[in-house]
């Protein structure tokens, strides 16, 4: 089954081919790439650069897979949401447009979905270092999904594939936008989620005391950023105060270190809390987004699971943690595996709130 | 092409060729390096052409010090401040460019990176030159960071051999990270701070939690409910980072009958939600992001005028007052601002029809 994906949710413009789960091509094309790659730029009019830029994608993406969209793909999918609507829009009216013009089955995605399944992704050539890890990867149900990334901290039950639980998710701040907006106070600038990482290696954890949203009511299952957001907010005003308005070197390593330590002890006290407390097995730990590319919390990730027997499992490529549409693909497989097409393709439009596990209408 | 030995002559055969527009590659601070005057139009043409990438993807430039980077970059205090904590680097700070370089050096936003270092080599090129040189890794796109010339050459096309004009030879050095990339451009709020709102019979409450200001936000609902239906309504929300503008838009939310969470839409920019008791819906935007206030109708916001049940509650709403302010006519305006209070979780809250 070839799939040619499409994802236009937010600021990436991305187009993919996959086999089954494997990956022929995965173009993306962000905002920050073109300049440069200080990824401070976000895209001015998100939909006009998606405009710009889908049909190169597009292009790009079969002419790399060396796939014909005529003869050799199958099926085309397409992110549906949650996703900034007017920037979805560009991507569902592609999709729509090539299943017409090449009489392809359209299959429509829920972006959470793909970020939960990008693990599962496969490389095309046969990397010797994937192997030993993929030979790991049979998942067993039932297991655990979880999304970090600047829009979304969704943990998510995975009954079995297709069949999703939302569990627990942030009731203000994504972590991965908790993280950009600490960098922004450092002037590390924005989006600076990984250059806090860089800053945070040098620095004491423990040099700063910001207080681990809701200590002790972690059983009420819901992420929190905004406090700590607060927190690190005064201290840093009051840090600047002390150094005529400027920070140290020293100073925002420690700082960076600190907020990291605090944000990702709340992160895996809640998800402990919710695999302690539920009713099943959980047997695996799927994790995607953004954020999972920082090294650190794939390390607290990990120690948390090893006390509960759960394996972790994420992407190969750090290409896959960000929005891509490779993993749209993937999604899509399963999907189309199930039979779970657009049935009329003249009903699918944009589900900006669109929720993991939901039924689209134009599939029934 | 001319292959030299790294001597104490080098630098001069180095600005030799830089000052006739050639392309040189030489050791950076982290790699080598393919280095033009950045002030040379001709010279930046070919470059593009060496990295095989699309004009427009700008560079960054190597300076000799603090003074050299205020020449050709508005440096503010956070720009300052790297640079000073951070020398020697390697560290690129993106700055806003004064537009004394060449085209194409600068980002189409006319933002400017200053790579420092304190690599010899390097400032005694830009130092003898008495101009920026570029510091680009010298692979083209997509190929990897070369730490010795035979590595480079062995990733290069023809094409690229030819448009080398001399490479200087350091040897092998051991692999380095790429230099890490600060963005400060986007840090002057003032860019974007439009004039200041005052508010006209102004109503001002002191909230002690975050249950506070979302109870606000639910009276504040229930006192404007009516204005509704025959023009849509605006909460221009205004206030620092923490300050409650999403604790308030939640109360909003929850009194409109929305059952969904309300979250920070800071990454998404505009959320959309449905009330499930009426046929009111919220459209939560955060203008944090924007770069120029014209980007608030970029995110539909004209087409969210039209419907007279929307209210739209908007973040950080001091960054684009003009944008918003602009729509009197068309919607209610309330203009709500938060500030920190004395005690730690104390906002004061004002709020005014527009």
């Amino acid at each position: 089954m070839k799939i040619l994906a499409i994802d236009t949710a937010c600021d990436e413009t991305s187009a993919a081919v996959t086999e089954n789960t494997t990956i022929l091509s995965n173009i993306i094309w962000s905002q920050a790439s073109l300049h440069a790659k200080w990824g401070g730029i976000l895209p001015s009019l998100a939909q006009r650069e998606h405009l710009k830029r889908i049909d190169w994608v597009v292009k790009k993406a079969l002419d790399t897979s060396h796939q014909s969209l005529t003869s050799d793909i199958d099926a085309i999918a397409v992110t549906v949401g949650p996703c900034l609507a007017i920037a979805g829009e560009v991507g569902i009216a592609k999709a729509k447009e090539l299943a017409k013009k090449y009489d392809k089955p359209l299959v429509a995605v829920n972006h959470i979905e793909g970020h939960v399944l990008s693990p599962l992704a496969q490389p095309r050539t046969e990397n010797p270092k994937f192997e030993i890890r993929n030979s790991k990867l049979t998942i067993r149900f039932p297991a655990l999904g979880l999304v970090i990334s600047g829009g979304h901290t969704d943990l998510i039950l995975i009954k079995e594939i297709g069949q999703y639980k939302l569990l627990a998710q942030t009731r203000d701040d994504a972590l991965g936008e908790a993280l950009d907006k600490a960098a922004r106070m450092l002037g590390l600038g924005y989006p600076g989620g990984a250059i806090l990482e860089k800053m945070a290696q040098h620095g004491n954890p423990n040099s700063y005391p910001l207080p681990i949203p809701m200590s002790g009511r972690e059983k009420e299952g819901y992420f929190s950023y905004s406090g700590l957001k607060t927190a690190m907010w005064k201290i840093v005003e009051a840090e600047k105060k002390k150094g005529k308005e400027l920070l140290t070197k020293k100073q925002i390593e420690n700082l960076a270190a600190s907020f990291q330590n605090t944000a990702f002890e709340h992160l895996t006290r809640v998800i402990s809390s919710i695999i302690h407390n539920s009713s099943f097995v959980i047997h695996d730990l799927l994790v995607g987004g953004g954020v999972s590319n920082n090294i650190e919390i794939r390390k607290r990730l990990r120690k948390m699971a090893k006390q509960f027997g759960i394996k972790v499992c994420l992407p190969y490529t750090k290409k896959l943690c960000s929005d891509n549409a490779a993993m749209i693909d993937v999604a899509a497989y399963f999907k189309s595996k199930e039979g779970k097409f657009v049935k009329n393709i003249a009903k699918v439009e944009r589900l900006p709130r669109s929720k993991i596990g939901e039924t689209f209408p134009w599939e029934i | 092409m001319k292959i030299i030995k790294e001597n104490k002559q080098s630098v001069d055969q180095i600005v030799n060729v830089l000052k006739d527009g050639g392309l040189v590659i030489f050791l950076s601070g982290v790699c080598y390096n393919a280095g033009i005057d950045a002030t040379n139009p001709t010279a930046v043409k070919k470059l593009v052409k060496y990295k095989n990438r699309p004009f427009g993807k700008p560079f960054s430039i190597g300076v000799k010090n603090l003074p050299m980077a205020k020449e050709y970059a508005e440096m503010n205090k956070t720009a300052i401040n790297l640079y000073k904590s951070f020398y020697p680097g390697p560290l690129t700070i993106v700055c806003q460019g004064r537009h004394k370089v060449a085209p194409g050096i600068e980002s189409e936003l006319g933002t400017l990176g200053i790579f420092v270092t304190d690599h010899q080599l390097t400032t005694d090129i830009v130092s003898r030159l008495g101009k920026p040189v570029t510091t680009t890794s010298a692979n083209a796109s997509y190929q990897p960071r070369p730490f010795s010339l035979e590595n480079l050459f062995k990733n290069l096309s023809k094409k690229q051999m030819a448009l080398i004009d001399l490479a200087v030879d350091s040897g092998k050095v051991p692999e380095r990270e790429a230099s890490t990339v600060i963005d400060t451009a986007l840090e002057d709020l003032a860019i974007l701070r439009q004039g200041k709102v005052k508010l006209k019979n102004k109503n001002e409450i002191l909230s002690r939690s975050e249950d506070n200001t979302q109870n606000l936000g639910k009276e504040l609902w229930q006192k404007y409910e009516n204005y509704l239906g025959k023009r849509p309504l605006i909460f221009a929300l205004e206030g620092p980072m923490g300050a409650g503008k999403t604790q308030f838009t939640k109360g909003l939310g929850r009194a409109m009958g929305i059952s969904d969470e309300i979250i920070s839409p800071t990454f998404n920019l505009v959320l959309e939600y449905k009330s499930v008791k009426s046929d009111v819906e919220l459209n939560h935007i955060d203008a944090w992001r924007l770069q120029n206030p014209e980007e608030l109708e970029g995110l539909g916001l004209i087409k969210m005028l039209e419907e007279k049940k929307m209210v739209i509650a908007i973040e950080w709403a001091e960054r684009v007052t003009e944008a918003i302010r602009k729509h009197r006519d068309e919607a209610t305006i309330i203009w709500v601002k938060i500030a920190y209070g004395k005690k730690d979780n104390e906002r004061l809250i004002s709020w005014g029809v527009l």
